[in-house]
């Protein structure tokens, strides 16, 4: 009998064995000194019957490799009865991505709770109603080599799952089960309900604030509404969200014109086929069972996203990185109206922000990270208190949002908002010969790098054939930013300038300048703030 | 005790028996009915050139590649003395040549819209490049440039310094990469895989040109060298490339020629209590085996048994390891992972975690629990499961240039072929429970771990408790 044979573990056998294993009189000669020499030595015999690792194993079949061209490559689109449409593209490799892109978000929230995408996103590939048991779902999807992810941003939901092509048939149910025909249990509300609080929790002990300020500077900027609406779930919103409200939100946005099935790496006809199969032939669950039970039924909200501007800030300790030489940091972002990317101007806008680059001061890794982008030349290179400074550049269907992000100890805080400041005012000035082909030329190579990726290509495609029906190929964009000249740079920058600023800032803010102090910084031709201090490098 | 011991010798009987080996040994030879798979994925071309260079490439034609320059070099090789150099000299790669300065390096790459970057290892050395397939014969020639001529200035080895200590501060901010550094001091004390790769302060603040220039004249040798391409990439092109940028690196050795000393693994436990720290990062592990032992692959299955998980895990309780759901249900850890990490002749097999130092004693009770699991009765369902797993985590890694030529660099280095992907599924598959169980029998079993503790770890069993608890007593 073994001493320790249970395999049921709690406390007190724990510690009942503690005990034993204290005693020293338990500790029992365990084998004869033959066997204790045989032991003591590492086995001789060989256990895992195959050659090294660097000898083939002899007798596998004769391998016939593909001989892929990537160019020859083209996306299709059809769209089916009910008005589902179905994207993919061909590509070489064992694998496929495919997945469902929906147009829905926490922009469509304004009349529920906000919060219900972020539960969706931690609800993502539970018990469905052909698979009560999950176990079962995720065992199939793994014996086709397959993961699944979920993933929501501001107006687009996802889920996808990567597996072996030869198993497209199970992944497209068990996305069709995923997004149409969930249980949601109560169980598994109450799973993701800690799981959103235990990452809520985690995102206030990190050093990094970008997830925070994201949803901040969007607040600002839409004034609460529509895209202004928060990503993460407030605290005081886990409570509020239950299964009926879920199932109501998802009946109303889960519906075929809202979404694209989208596919790499797999043959079209297949795609289609299997994708009626069980996304058309297979109602929605909410369209067979009553599920939210006396609630009125709330329409989508179709308002077009409003620009306001304005301030959001938190006073608060940001925590520290580990390491001892690291500064306590106060966090700012500066936004200001971009454009759509259905809008004339995108690709500039895009060049723009590739052109502003920046990053952090350290660890910028190696060369080609945007070491000359001018965040990095005017500013990181220049004030060595900043700590980083990084632009975004954020589009949606009907507007955008452009912002820096930068960091520094809380006594820069006025300097921080200066040297930004002055910087966005700069956009609009001069643009270098070197600075806008390097600019151009990095964001061609960033966007063909990227779809190197399936995942992303799945997106690229999923996107594009959401918001205009079709998939403009790689090509069309890199002849695009070709185009883009240094007044097209300044066209768009103005623009920019003109819309009232977003501003959201995080950390110690005794330092922090006031919003019509900003407003005033960016109406000047030189940025400069109206005191008429001087900026010095030395303080 | 004695079943299992007989079980083992009658395993060592089975493959003395020659009817019963020929049964074990038709696994080792695929079945000779299908003579011919397709696979949708291109061959990987090798070429050695006359210097002894190896050339290799996966060519997808696409608009964009990646190609690197992997040496058989890193802080293995070095001693007490210059321990730290192999990272040193990457760093100073990237500082200027006799053709270009740092800005003009830099300048040049920005221009093209490509990526270099570059790391060292214990064991390796890696400098690659990501860029559009035109710009390839540039990166080519930049990478050859870097690895051969780099200036080595004074002034810029003197400013490197600083880098290099602010990385370290950096790297020790990191309690995991911590752990890990102590876990090799303590299971390869004396030698040199007990080393750090970044090297120890005072080596930083010594460290010159004349130290740096011997150690790229006694190992940045051709024979030791891989130059790998994948995504648009074509492998006669870079052959040429290579021949006309590398040609020069022969293998004659000026000094002493490095040797490769066996690093002994000694079981054995470093403590660094701070009960400051709120949480408690202890690393357990036995000697696994080598890159390219048979072994490794079971390993990885064992490995993946065990599992990972962390707290943010919504759906944890469901369809997940043995120790994940224990984890969870009985809060013993904030995260742990598993881990294999294999050097040449030798590895490391274990596991890490992360906990409140109260259930440190628990978790540890867990482990060593799952552990005996897997030497005496891990099931066929699960072993299936963790194939799958391992199967599918492998080949979808290799979704971007970037990570198929590493994966090129890599096996190049190490098994001196790139293994084909039919024969890496089907040694998965050939791996039973009884194989897993054999193989953590062998390495696992009654064998002496290393265990590095960091933080508040005053819970953390006696070092001879846990020892004990590495076999079972029968009675």
């Amino acid at each position: 009998m073994a001493l320790q044979a249970s395999k049921n573990i709690t406390s007190t056998i724990l510690h009942s064995k503690n005990k034993v294993w204290k005693s020293p009189n338990h500790f029992i000669k365990r084998c004869s000194s033959a066997e204790w020499s045989n032991l003591a030595e590492r086995p001789k015999n060989k256990v895992t019957d195959m050659p090294p690792m660097s000898e083939p194993v002899k007798g596998l079949p004769r391998a016939v490799y593909s001989n892929f061209r990537e160019e020859n490559q083209q996306s299709k689109v059809t769209t089916l009865a009910n008005g589902l449409r179905v994207a993919s593209e061909n590509r070489f490799g064992e694998f496929c991505t495919v997945g469902v892109v929906i147009d829905s978000g926490p922009r469509y929230e304004v009349a529920y709770p906000s919060g219900i995408s972020h539960y969706l996103e931690k609800l993502a590939f539970n018990s469905t109603k052909y698979y009560p048991d999950r176990d079962e779902m995720i065992n199939k999807l793994e014996k086709h080599g397959g993961i699944c992810d979920s993933q929501a941003s501001r107006d687009t939901f996802m889920y996808a799952a990567s597996a072996y092509t030869t198993g497209l048939n199970d992944v497209i149910q068990l996305l069709a089960e995923a997004t149409l025909r969930p249980q949601i249990t109560l169980e598994e509300v109450e799973g993701a309900k800690q799981a959103i609080h235990f990452e809520l929790e985690t995102l206030l002990m990190r050093p990094e604030q970008e997830t925070i300020l994201m949803d901040m500077i969007h607040a600002a900027a839409y004034r609460d509404n529509t895209l202004g609406l928060p990503k993460l779930c407030p605290i005081q919103n886990l409570e509020k969200i239950d299964r009926e409200m879920l199932f109501l939100y998802l009946s109303q946005h889960y519906t075929p014109k809202r979404m694209v099935i989208a596919g790499v790496g797999v043959e079209h006809e297949r795609l289609v086929d299997t994708v009626q199969k069980y996304f058309v032939d297979i109602k929605p669950v909410w369209e067979v069972e009553s599920l939210f039970g006396k609630r009125p039924v709330i329409e989508v909200d179709k308002s077009i996203a409003q620009y306001t501007g304005g301030l959001e800030q938190e006073e608060c300790d940001i925590p520290q990185f580990a390491s001892a030489g690291l500064p306590v940091l106060s966090h700012i972002m500066i936004g200001l109206e971009g454009c759509s990317h259905q809008d004339s101007d995108f690709i500039a806008m895009c060049v723009l922000n590739m052109m502003m680059g920046g990053g952090g001061s350290f660890s910028a890794g190696g060369p080609g990270k945007g070491m000359y982008t001018r965040l990095y030349t005017n500013v990181l290179n220049r004030y060595h208190w900043m700590y980083s400074a990084t632009a975004y550049n954020h589009a949606y269907n009907d507007t955008g949002l452009f912002c820096i992000h930068a960091s520094a100890p809380p006594n820069y805080m006025r300097d921080m908002v200066e040297v930004i400041v002055k910087e966005l005012v700069n956009m609009t000035c001069h643009v270098g010969d070197q600075e806008l082909r390097r600019a151009k030329t990095q964001l061609q190579s960033m966007l063909l790098m990227n779809l190197e990726s399936r995942p992303v290509m799945f997106e690229d495609i999923g996107r594009q054939v959401l918001a205009r029906g079709h998939r403009k190929r790689p090509e069309y964009f890199i002849k695009e930013i070709e185009k883009i000249t240094q007044d097209d740079i300044i066209r768009v920058a103005k623009r920019l300038l003109m819309s009232q600023p977003s501003v959201a800032a995080r950390g110690d803010l005794r330092k922090m300048p006031s919003l019509e102090y900003i407003q005033a910084g960016l109406i000047d031709s030189e940025g400069k703030m109206p005191s008429g201090r001087k900026l010095s490098l030395w303080r | 005790m004695a079943s299992i011991l007989k079980l083992s010798q009658s395993v060592a009987k089975l493959s003395k028996n020659p009817n019963v080996s020929k049964v074990l040994r038709s696994a080792s030879t695929a079945t000779a009915e299908a003579k011919q798979v397709s696979l949708n994925v291109p061959p990987t071309k090798v070429t050695t050139l006359n210097n002894g260079i190896r050339v290799a490439t996966e060519d997808w034609g696409s608009q964009t590649a990646t190609v690197g320059i992997w040496i058989d070099a890193g802080s293995r090789y070095e001693n007490a003395k210059n321990n730290g150099v192999a990272h040193f000299m990457e760093h100073m790669a990237f500082k200027g040549t006799g053709k270009r300065t740092q800005s003009q390096l830099e300048l040049e790459i920005e221009d093209l819209g490509a990526q270099l970057n570059a790391y060292t290892s214990r064991e390796q050395t890696v400098y690659y490049s990501k860029c559009f397939s035109k710009d390839v014969p540039k990166a080519v020639e930049i990478l050859a440039d870097i690895v051969q001529n780099a200036k080595l200035g004074e002034a810029e080895i003197e400013r490197e310094r600083g880098v290099i200590l602010r990385e370290m501060q950096e790297v020790e901010s990191n309690l995991q990469e911590v752990v890990f550094d102590h876990l090799h001091a303590t299971a390869y004390q004396g030698t040199p895989l007990a080393n750090t790769i970044l090297g120890p302060t005072a080596n930083i603040r010594s460290i010159n040109a004349t130290d740096l220039r011997n150690y790229l004249n006694n190992h940045y040798k051709a024979s030791r060298i891989v130059v790998a391409g994948a995504g648009g990439v074509c492998h006669e092109d870079l052959v040429k490339l290579a021949e006309c940028n590398l040609g020069q690196i022969n293998n004659t050795y000026s000094g002493e020629i490095p040797t490769l000393s066996p690093c002994r693994f000694t079981g054995s436990e470093i403590r660094v209590r701070d009960d400051t720290l709120p949480l408690a990062h202890i690393a357990l592990a036995v000697e696994g085996a080598g890159w390219s032992d048979p072994d490794t692959l079971t390993l990885m299955v064992a490995s993946t048994l065990l599992g990972a998980w962390d707290r943010s895990q919504a759906s944890a309780k469901q369809n997940a390891t043995n120790l994940a759901r224990v984890s969870a249900d009985e809060k013993l850890c904030h995260s742990f992972q598993s881990f294999n990490t294999c050097y040449k002749d030798t590895g490391l097999w274990g596991i890490y975690f992360v906990s409140d130092p109260l259930s440190i004693e628990d978790m540890v009770w867990n482990i060593q629990e799952e552990f005996m699991r897997l030497c005496v009765s891990v099931t066929e369902g699960e072993v299936e499961r963790a194939k799958a797993l391992l199967t599918a985590s492998t080949l979808l890694q290799l979704d971007t240039s970037t990570a198929v030529c590493e994966d090129i660099g890599r096996q190049l280095l190490c098994y001196g072929r790139r293994l084909p992907p039919h024969e890496l599924t089907h040694r998965i598959n050939s791996i039973t429970a009884r194989n897993v169980r054999d193989v953590m029998y062998k390495y696992l079993y009654d064998r002496c771990p290393a265990i590095a503790a960091v933080g508040p770890v005053e819970n953390l069993p006696d070092y001879n408790k846990i020892r004990s608890s590495m076999y079972w007593i029968r009675v």
